[in-house]
């Protein structure tokens, strides 16, 4: 709170008004006269008094006192005292609040509510608030609201979701919620770090950063082999963001149904990976939880894949070969070799490839394919670069991957996905319109063969080249709106992960509040009210936000009144006018309430 | 009316008790001071010529040789006097009513216990004399109470000169009730000449409104006697310095009261002063 200033400074003239008053104390009042039996016995209270003179001593009386203290108190009403207080807030404030992922640990969101509550509380009656949701979509909760009661329950209904915070759109609604003739004020509640705004119309821009941190264990990676014959092979990466070494226990479930469980020890910042065998089928639903004491983010301590069949894939190998891939083909469920006709995908392992009438997995050939020349040969590369976000090598460790001796091979139009500083090791591409896997060293001249991670790989490679992806039905980021497809006329029911049941009108495709992570069972409704089941979707975590951070923002200099501090003038004028009603209900008391000083007739 | 027949018929079930011996003109119930011709014996002394033989104790004369005569307690009426202050303080409120009223009950008690009665009022200042009907019979009693119904107050009274003329020798000594507010400045010595004739008691009536002053602020007070003038703030430490004199001044005139061998009875004038005016002579044994 500031130093107290005066708008209308003149009023304190009033004051002089108090000379008047006390003059008036100090006239000798008009003595009333009253007859009494005897004077005897108040001789002692004789007042030796002149009638010429009309001044008396001052005598100082609580009437006297609080008459004062009335007219001071009236003074500094019409005088207008206030203060000026530093607050975050403009004549038009945008909040914006991350409701990522990141934002459920250690309760961040909890935090940033307490934060908005308080300057709900603090905004006066002109003073409006705007509530940008920044979640996997960004939303606009509330616009130029100032009902405290509005903005409190939207504040309370603030949930942080599984998905990656969609900043950017939530700032395009924020300069979309900015007017001319309203300077705005923009704050970002996250953790993001710091940020500011941008264009006009928004004056300025201040980010409240909410990092608190905590030990967090989460599930980074679940998937499954594709599924055919025999158990599914489930895969589960758990990743510690503790500062100390944790021992979790991870369950899984297939439709609700334990069916085993997962020790693990993560020493800090470490990941560990293990597949299970477990005994499902297509359409089931896997669910993996981190069963830990304490865990400062519950979001992403489960995990949901719902498992897919695949067709058989007739697979032969040409070449050398290996008994890594005679073991990689009879492991994976759904891969035969065919006999009597073409197989589906064909491995070349060494030798030259003729033709490539088919998808082909190619470990090193001899002869490079069309539109691949090779360059040279490196000896002992260690593997610089995984591609980001790609599906074959999702979840799956490579570090350790030793590698004899690789080619070195220019091929533009490829895709290397696994590359060892300018020698890519895995790349993708298409040789007449078929699916090419490209190894540039050979399997036996490395140890990724007896990697956990390759029976893995080596599946999803065969997958990706039989035209399944993964043996898991296509999941997404948590925020990522569900595809809805009711037959004509059908209403959708959605089922979310949290048990409540979403009813979505007929005609519409786009489920967009899917952002809690969670298997989501979608149900198409006939017009009869016959039910038709539709299909188990999943939502994951978003992996980035396990690690308690949401993305920097992109910081640009604010355009206007960039640095100046936000105040707010503050009048005094209520509390003192209630004071001023006080003292004066305090003096009618004085006055006439209290018995001994009542004034009577007096009889004589 | 002052007294109502409930009350005079009370009143005639009680009488006067003189606590001293009383030197009366006539003779009546009450000892005197002297020797006479009542039953009760008093004393013996010598025979002279010119005794009365009847009294003659005959039984003494055989055992003893002696010749004494019996000699027996004499029975004198009690000249009550009644004082009443008529000053114009004894105007205030219901001073005056109930110090006629007080009178008046005084009176009939006397009357009724066959006691001489002397009715006065306090003379004003400067007219030394004392005035007031005489009377001895309940017969009378109209005759008197339309004397005190007469009564108004008005003016300064002299209560010292009343008792300075009470006391003059010669003059008819026996109790004295004084019914007054004694709001004079003179007041002890009074009270110390009245008591010596014989004792009595006085009446000390004083109105709600002195007791318990209802004044407040910057006041002119005006003494309804004299005329004097007094400037005083009225507040509440001065209202309590007031009663606090008041006090002190009740008291001084019960101890000089007593002093002088009477009985003080603080009286608050109200409708039913007389009741309890009443039960305390009777506890005080003036009245039985």
């Amino acid at each position: 709170m500031g130093a107290v200033s005066l708008l209308a400074p003149a009023a304190l003239g009033l004051l002089a008004l108090s000379v008047p008053l006390v003059v008036m104390y100090m006239l000798r009042s008009r003595r009333r006269g009253v007859d009494v039996t005897s004077t005897l016995l108040w001789e002692d209270e004789k007042e030796f008094v002149s009638a010429a003179l009309p001044w008396q001593r001052l005598r100082i009386t609580a009437a006297m006192v609080l008459q004062l203290l009335a007219l001071a108190l009236f003074a500094l009403v019409l005088s207008r005292p206030f203060f000026r207080e530093t607050t975050l807030l403009g004549p038009h404030t945008v909040l914006i609040v991350d409701t990522s992922g990141s934002m459920a640990l250690a309760a961040r969101l909890d935090a940033a509510k307490t934060e908005m509550r308080t300057l709900v509380a603090e905004a006066s009656a002109e003073q409006l608030i705007s509530i940008v949701e920044a979640g996997p979509r960004a939303r606009v909760l509330a616009a130029f609201s100032r009902d405290p009661g509005q903005l409190a329950g939207i504040v309370a209904g603030l949930v942080a979701g599984g998905g990656t915070e969609d900043l950017e759109g939530a700032l395009r609604l924020a300069r979309g919620l900015a007017t001319p003739d309203r300077p705005t004020t923009v704050l970002f509640l996250s953790d993001g770090g710091p940020a500011q705004v941008l264009e006009e119309p928004v004056s300025d821009a201040r980010h409240l950063v909410f990092d608190a941190t905590g030990d967090n264990v989460a599930i980074t990676g679940l998937g499954t082999n594709p599924v055919g014959e025999g158990p599914a092979r489930i895969f589960v990466e758990v990743a510690s963001f503790s500062s100390h070494t944790a021992t979790v226990d991870v369950s899984l479930t297939v439709d609700d149904l334990e069916v085993g469980m997962v020790a693990m020890t993560l020493p800090p910042g470490e990941r560990r990976r293990e597949v299970v065998a477990v005994d499902a089928g297509p359409g089931q639903v896997v669910e993996a939880a981190v069963v830990a004491a304490a865990d400062a983010n519950p979001l992403d301590d489960t995990a949901a894949v719902v498992l897919t069949g695949t067709a058989a894939l007739g697979v032969t190998v040409v070449g050398e070969g290996s008994p890594f891939l005679d073991a990689l083909l009879l492991a994976t469920p759904g891969v035969t070799v065919p006999e009597g006709r073409p197989p589906d995908v064909v491995i070349v392992d060494g030798g030259s490839p003729d033709v490539v009438d088919r998808p082909a997995w190619l470990i090193r050939p001899e002869t490079p394919p069309d539109g691949v020349r090779l360059e040279g040969v490196v000896d002992n590369p260690l593997i610089t670069f995984a591609r980001t976000g790609e599906p074959l090598l999702e979840g799956l460790d490579l570090a350790q991957v030793a590698i004899a001796r690789a080619d070195i091979v220019a091929a533009p139009g490829w895709l290397p996905i696994l590359s060892a500083g300018e020698a890519p090791l895995i790349l993708l591409g298409e040789i007449d319109g078929h699916r090419v896997v490209y190894f540039t060293f050979d399997l036996v001249a490395s140890n990724l063969p007896v990697q956990v991670s390759f029976p893995i790989l080596g599946s999803r490679i065969l997958d990706w080249l039989g035209g399944t992806r993964l043996g898991t039905a296509a999941t997404a980021d948590a925020g990522t709106p569900l595809a809805l497809t009711p037959p004509q006329g059908s209403s959708s029911r959605v089922k979310t992960p949290d048990g409540s049941v979403v009813e979505v009108p007929a005609g519409v495709i786009e489920f967009t509040l899917a952002d809690q992570p969670g298997v989501y069972r979608v149900d198409y409704v006939a017009a009869d009210g016959s039910i038709a089941p539709g299909s188990i979707v999943t939502r994951r975590f978003a992996v980035g936000e396990a690690a308690g951070a949401s993305r920097r923002i992109a910081v640009t200099e604010p355009v206007a009144a960039a640095g100046e501090e936000a105040t707010l003038v503050r009048e005094w004028a209520p509390a003192l006018i209630a004071l001023l009603l006080l003292l004066v209900l305090v003096e009618w008391w004085v006055a006439f309430g209290r018995p001994r000083l009542r004034r009577r007739v007096v009889t004589a | 009316m002052l007294l109502d027949a409930p009350m005079r018929s009370r009143l005639d079930r009680l009488a006067l008790n003189g606590k001293r011996r009383v030197r009366g003109v006539w003779s009546g119930r009450n000892r005197s001071v002297r020797l006479g011709e009542s039953l009760d014996f008093a004393d013996y002394r010598e025979y002279f010529p010119g005794d009365d033989f009847r009294r003659i104790d005959y039984n003494l004369w055989a055992r003893l040789g002696v010749v004494l005569v019996r000699l027996f307690e004499a029975e004198d009426e009690m000249p009550v006097s009644v004082i009443v202050d008529t000053s114009a303080s004894m105007g205030l409120g219901d001073k005056f009513p109930t110090a006629q009223r007080l009178a008046a009950m005084v009176t009939y008690l006397a009357l009724a216990s066959g006691e001489r009665v002397r009715l006065l009022t306090v003379p004003a200042l400067g007219k030394p004399s004392l005035t007031g009907p005489w009377a001895r019979h309940v017969a009378t009693w109209p005759r008197l109470e339309g004397w005190l119904e007469a009564l108004t107050p008005a003016g300064g009274t002299d209560l010292a000169a009343a008792a300075r003329l009470m006391a003059t020798p010669g003059a008819h000594r026996g109790p004295v009730v004084l019914v007054s507010d004694l709001l004079t400045t003179d007041w002890g010595g009074a009270l110390d000449l009245l008591g010596a004739l014989g004792g009595g008691a006085v009446l000390h009536v004083l109105d709600p409104t002195e007791l318990e002053p209802e004044l407040t602020g910057d006041l002119t007070l005006r003494d309804v006697e004299t005329g004097r003038e007094l400037q005083v703030s009225v507040s509440d430490a001065a209202l309590e310095r007031y009663r606090k004199r008041l006090t002190r001044f009740r008291q001084d005139a019960a101890a000089r009261t007593k002093r002088a061998g009477m009985d003080y009875v603080a009286v608050r004038a109200a409708p039913d002063a007389l009741d309890l005016t009443l039960r305390h002579l009777v506890a005080g044994g003036w009245v039985r």
